[in-house]
């Protein structure tokens, strides 16, 4: 069976060792038709893009939806509704504190339980055995990323079982940097592999701190022995509660603002690739925006539906010639 | 050295040869085949210059369509060096052509930028459909601007919509001059909410083809605030840029076709 998720917080350690395939959803081109019966145009692109495609045709048989934005809760119900997919709906969280731990403990036995339910099976075993593939699988990711961002093969790994993604990894050839100056890309999903390719193209060398790219495998790893599935879960609550900062989430100090202004460091400029009616990002994009001019970053706003790449080229070009100026 | 910018914009393309100051330029609307048009735009300004030119520079959207050009620059980067170097004392530039219409804070070449998203309010194309349902000239909308009592309200920022209610307008027998005004007052709104996300200092120069319209300037002036300046041949500005930077890049011996 192939479970679907949406946002990267959700433990998909659990649902490859119930013996699932994870695989994530996200919009593509195809045009908004089917989904407007059910959701309004001015949700985000990946919402609607990810609805239509399941009213269309797709190769999922049961969704989890991890809470986070306002958006993806409501697209749960009308996925219940509009679809003849189980769904789920696995309550990450939104406060990131000392009392969330345990809460997301809980939480992780109630979704290891519905996963039984589906007909999967978690055993002590299996499920180690999937948290000690998913942190080599990430680390590589990690490493690849470092020496120049893959999108392609980000989006390829994210489709199959965690043991075939990290043979995928062993076939493939790190491509090197071609340099250039370095920008920080910041956003939410971009689900279009020739948006974050225009970056390239144009001269640019890339950094991001995307749902699509480097957040789906920054995590901090617990350091503990596991012996029990009960373990297990503590293990994945603790990973997940230091995954890379998310906007839909309030965490104590600023700990996401803190992120993005470090990554932002050794970058000549930051740009910020949102897509139209995402609320979390919008929200946070003045104040953030202003922190990064105080460090002395060139800024640029991208607002991203269905992309129109010449008028995007345009703009991240001008970019560059602001920066190279 | 004689250089020749050339902007193929989405609506216009225009070219200008340029020494220490114009020698001649042309404007043609653009066709499909945009190499095309820009060979066309050229050869026209060379005939009338009666000089070819050594270095060539391409901008606009169909920049990259331009083969035989020597270097390929944004219309951001353009406008802001053709603005500063007919009103030195620039520091925004606010252009607006037929797709796109633009912001940009000017320094040592451009600090910062905004461009509208892909929706056509707040462009020429806009006043276009807007006129031709008034049945007017685009180039008529300045004088009627001008005869304004009373601007109509114009609330949608969508063109379907707002020419709904222009059409609406009509029907309920408003005066087209107030139409007109009217109009002009939302595209100036739709700019000023962009100039908003950037420092917007004066002196403040207004470019591209829509810069030709009174109306425009009149409501700009109105919603910022602020004087306005037009240069002599507004659509031109984005040329002139494109080979005053083709000239700094020559100069300093560059090579590659970007910049
Ligand atoms: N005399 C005039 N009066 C009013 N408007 C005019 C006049 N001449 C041209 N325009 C308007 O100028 C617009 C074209 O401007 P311009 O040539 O700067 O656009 P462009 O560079 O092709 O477009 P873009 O920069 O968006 O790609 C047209 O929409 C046209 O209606
Ligand atoms: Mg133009």
């Amino acid at each position: 069976m192939r479970v679907g998720y949406l946002c990267t917080f959700t433990p998909k350690e659990l649902i490859d060792a119930a013996g699932f395939t994870p695989v994530r959803i996200l919009a593509d081109s195809t045009p908004i038709s089917l989904a407007s019966a059910h959701i309004q145009s001015y949700a985000c692109i990946q919402a609607r893009g990810s609805l239509e495609k399941a009213l269309r045709k797709i190769d999922v048989d049961a969704v989890v939806f991890t809470r986070s934005c306002d958006t993806l809760m409501r697209l749960a119900d009308i996925w219940e509704i509009a679809t003849k997919m189980k769904v789920y709906s696995f309550e990450f969280p939104t406060k990131i504190d000392s009392t969330s731990k345990n809460f997301l403990i809980s939480e992780i036995a109630e979704l290891a339980k519905k996963l039984e339910e589906w007909g999967g099976k978690i055993t002590f075993d299996s499920l180690k055995e999937s948290i000690e593939l998913y942190k080599l699988l990430e680390v590589e990711l990690a490493k690849i990323f470092d020496e120049k961002p893959d999108y392609e093969l980000l989006f390829k790994v994210q489709q199959m079982k965690v043991k075939d993604a990290l043979n995928e990894l062993k076939s493939r050839e790190q491509k090197k940097s071609k340099g250039g100056p370095k920008i920080l890309v910041t956003g939410s999903v971009c689900p279009f592999l020739d948006v974050m390719k225009l970056f390239e193209d144009v001269g640019f060398s890339v950094k991001d701190d995307l749902c699509t790219g480097t957040r789906f495998f920054t995590f901090k790893y617990p350091e503990m022995e596991l012996r029990s599935v009960e373990d297990c879960f503590r293990y994945l609550a603790e990973k997940y509660v230091s995954k890379a900062e998310c906007p839909t989430k309030h965490y104590e100090k600023d700990r996401r603002f803190e992120r993005v202004l470090e990554l932002a460091k050794d970058c000549d400029g930051v740009v910020f690739l949102l897509l139209k009616f995402c609320d979390p990002h919008f929200f946070d994009y003045p104040q953030l925006k202003q922190k990064l001019e105080e460090i002395g970053k060139k800024v640029l706003l991208l607002e991203l539906e269905f992309p129109v790449i010449e008028q995007l080229r345009t703009r991240i070009e001008a970019f560059y010639e602001v920066i190279m100026c | 050295m004689i250089v020749a910018g050339i902007d193929v914009g989405s609506l216009t393309a225009k070219c200008v040869l340029f020494e220490e100051k114009v020698i001649a330029y042309s404007i043609a609307k653009v066709t499909p085949d945009l190499e095309n048009t820009a060979k066309a735009v050229y050869s026209d300004a060379v005939k009338k210059a009666g000089v070819s030119a050594e270095y060539i520079v391409a901008t606009g959207y169909g920049r990259n369509k331009v083969s035989f050009a020597n270097l390929k620059v944004t219309e951001i980067t353009c406008h802001a060096f053709g603005a500063k170097s007919i009103f030195p004392s620039c520091r925004t530039v606010i252009d607006i052509g037929g797709q796109d219409s633009k912001v940009i804070a000017v320094e040592n070449g451009v600090k910062n930028f905004v461009m509208n998203d892909k929706c056509a309010a707040g462009t020429g194309r806009f006043l276009e459909v807007m006129a031709s349902a008034l049945n007017v000239d685009v180039s008529k909308l300045g004088e009627l601007d001008e005869k304004a009592d009373k601007p109509v309200n114009i609330s949608s920022t969508c063109t379907v919509f707002a020419e709904s209610e222009v059409v609406s307008y009509i029907a309920q027998g408003e005066k087209v001059e107030n139409i007109v005004a009217g109009l002009h007052n939302a595209i100036a709104s739709r700019i000023a909410a962009m100039a908003k996300r950037i420092d917007l200092k004066p002196d403040v120069v207004l470019t591209g083809g829509v810069a030709k319209n009174k109306g425009v300037k009149r409501a700009l002036e109105e919603i910022l605030q602020i004087k306005i300046l037009v240069p002599e041949e507004p659509q031109i500005v984005g040329a002139i840029g494109a080979a005053i930077v083709g000239k700094n890049y020559a100069s300093r011996g560059r090579k590659s076709e970007r910049f």
